[in-house]
């Protein structure tokens, strides 16, 4: 009886949540992988990244309205602010703790820069990479809940009307789906990380 | 200059005064050195004399300060350092495999960003894995992880012919393996090297591998090469206490002094006539697999005849006699060591031993060198 009332709100839910995060992957690595070229770029990088661990999320997103107002754009703003950094600090730790012996050897084959980083730093970077993506989305979906307090619209909506009506059913139809994209987005990460990951043959087996 | 390969074959490596220093260190201090091509040459010397910097300087992987290191005449730092690097094999003691790449993407990578075929690849990988011997079909799909450290080194070596680069540098590839397994590695090695003929550039710390493995030997103590020459060179004439401990001159020659020629000579045949046919002799030669033979004139008189000469020489002379050199001759039981200060005097390399007027064997320093050590 809900479920058509529901369509529009879970949908929003998501497109805010996975436009953030796609938006942070496209910003993140790229941004790591010049951090790993340029000191103060990297110096900056990892000063935000600890800094916005600290702030609360609440913060996050109060303080995103003065600077550009209310509504969806601004909400993706504040999910992005949240989910880009675990992306890069992930994706940056990744990158440069490979073994050195490797960067060496890869140098001395005559791997360009490029190279390196395609069929040495990556692959090796790629759990960190998946558990920093994995948080962030996470992240991303619990910040678009937030985000209805600034006009994103979405499930976060019902959570609030539900809290502020004392709705119980309302709050949950909201709280509820978004604990299902949770899990959901957690499974289908775990999914591609397996299918993707290459057998690195570390299992011990065979 | 960015030549996909800018050289195909190494006519000479030409080092001269080439200096490095980092910070307060100076790693290399003014060395000229002049590699020939296809010769295998060694660098030796005691930890931090500067081998692995004057290595890493062929390759561009550092850039020396001073002075300048030219390929076939052509100055290495007109070359873009990554196109060298893919022309130059390169081989060090940690191997470096990559580990979430499998054997054959390991040896293949370089082909791999080449754009070469699938198939070309693997015929290629599987080829190479043959010539360190492994097994193609059991090495081709493992992980790193999952081969012994001398496997690994020998997909190391694979690894750095893959281009078919005409020059290799190896900083220390046997330096971690246990001596039983070097030795073995040694050997397979001294075999691969005559396969690919190539110019080779070896770090070691063991003398006996360089005894083993080089043509030619450097030594260096804090940045400088103290000594160049063949193994024969340093045992005999070395330049100072520190070259003479190093290769244990005084050892040999305490040795040495002991032994009479006939101790080391090496069989004399096959024996050959001088009008033998030269298609003939050659046909002899190649079957006792014997590269030199001693010939008997008609007056019992002999010459040697190295298989080399006479293969260069077989359209320009009828009988094998033609192509024989006089030969330098030596008696049983004569000491070893002034044969072979007569052998050097003279400029010889190689000794027709007699007895009873008749050839009893063959003394050939440079191979002897190698058997005593
Ligand atoms: N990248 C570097 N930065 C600073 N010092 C260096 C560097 N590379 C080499 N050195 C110094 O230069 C000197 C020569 O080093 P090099 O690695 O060439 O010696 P080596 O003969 O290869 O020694 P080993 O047998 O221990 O490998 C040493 O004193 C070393 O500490
Ligand atoms: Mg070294």
């Amino acid at each position: 009886m809900v479920s058509g009332l529901l369509l529009t709100p879970i949908l929003q839910h998501i497109v805010l949540a996975y436009t953030a995060l796609f938006v942070s992957i496209a910003l993140g690595i790229p941004l790591a992988i010049l951090a790993l070229y340029s000191r103060p770029l990297q110096k900056i990088v990892m000063t935000l990244a600890n800094l916005m661990q600290a702030v609360p999320t609440l913060a996050v997103v109060a303080i995103v309205v003065p600077l550009i107002g209310i509504g969806f754009w601004p909400a993706i703003v504040a999910i992005i602010l949240r989910a880009l950094l675990p992306i890069i600090k992930n994706t940056w730790i990744g990158l440069s703790s490979v073994d050195p012996v490797l960067i060496a050897s890869a140098e001395g084959i005559g791997l360009s820069e490029w190279e390196i980083i395609r069929y040495v730093r990556l692959p090796n970077a790629y759990p960190a990479i998946f558990a920093g993506v994995k948080f962030a989305a996470i992240l991303a979906n619990s910040v678009a809940i937030l985000t209805a307090m600034i006009g994103s619209g979405g499930l976060g909506s019902l959570v609030f009307e539900g809290l502020a009506g004392v709705n119980m059913m309302k709050m949950l139809s909201g709280a509820l789906p978004a604990i299902g994209i949770a899990l959901f987005l957690d499974a289908s990460f775990s999914w591609m990380e397996r299918r993707l990951l290459p057998r690195s043959g570390q299992s011990g087996l065979e | 200059m960015t030549l996909k390969r800018p050289f195909d074959r190494i006519e000479t490596i030409d080092i001269h005064g080439v200096r490095k220093r980092f910070g307060e260190t100076v790693a290399v201090d003014g060395i000229s050195l002049d590699i020939r091509g296809g010769e295998l040459l060694i660098l030796i010397g005691g930890s931090g004399s500067g081998k692995t910097t004057t290595l890493r300087m062929i390759n561009r992987l550092i850039d020396p300060d001073e002075g300048t290191i030219a390929i076939n005449g052509i100055d290495t730092q007109t070359i873009d350092g990554i196109v060298l690097r893919k022309n130059i094999g390169y081989v060090i003691q940690q191997i470096g495999l990559f580990p979430h790449m499998t054997i054959r993407e390991n040896i293949g990578l370089l082909p791999t960003i080449e754009g070469w075929s699938r198939e070309e690849i693997d015929s290629r990988v599987a080829e190479l894995l043959i010539l360190v011997h492994l097994p193609p079909d059991q090495f081709m799909d493992r992980y790193p992880k999952e081969l012994s450290g001398g496997q690994q080194q020998r997909v190391g070596l694979a690894r750095a012919l893959v281009m078919n680069p005409p020059l290799l540098l190896m900083d220390e590839p046997f330096g971690a393996l246990d001596p039983l397994l070097r030795r073995q590695l040694q050997d397979e090695f001294i075999g691969i090297k005559e396969d690919i003929g190539k110019t080779i550039v070896f770090v070691t710390h063991d003398i006996n591998e360089a005894f083993r493995l080089g043509d030619r030997i450097a030594i260096m103590h804090e940045g400088q090469i103290v000594q160049l020459g063949t193994p024969r060179d340093l045992i005999l004439n070395p330049a100072d206490k520190m070259v003479s401990d190093l290769v244990g001159s005084d050892r040999l020659f305490g040795h040495i002094a002991s032994l009479t020629v006939s101790d080391m000579m090496v069989p004399a045949s096959p024996i050959i006539s001088g009008e033998m046919e030269v298609q003939s002799a050659i046909g002899v030669m190649v079957q006792s697999g014997s590269k030199i033979a001693v010939v008997r004139n008609r007056a019992s008189s002999f010459s040697v005849l190295l298989l080399s000469t006479l293969l260069q020489m077989r359209d320009e002379v009828k009988t094998v006699l033609e192509a024989t050199d006089p030969p330098f001759f030596l008696s049983m039981d004569a000491s070893l060591l002034s044969a072979l200060e007569e052998m050097k005097a003279a400029s010889v390399s190689l000794g027709l031993v007699m007895k009873d007027g008749e050839p009893a064997g063959l003394l050939l320093p440079d191979d002897l060198i190698t058997r005593l050590v």
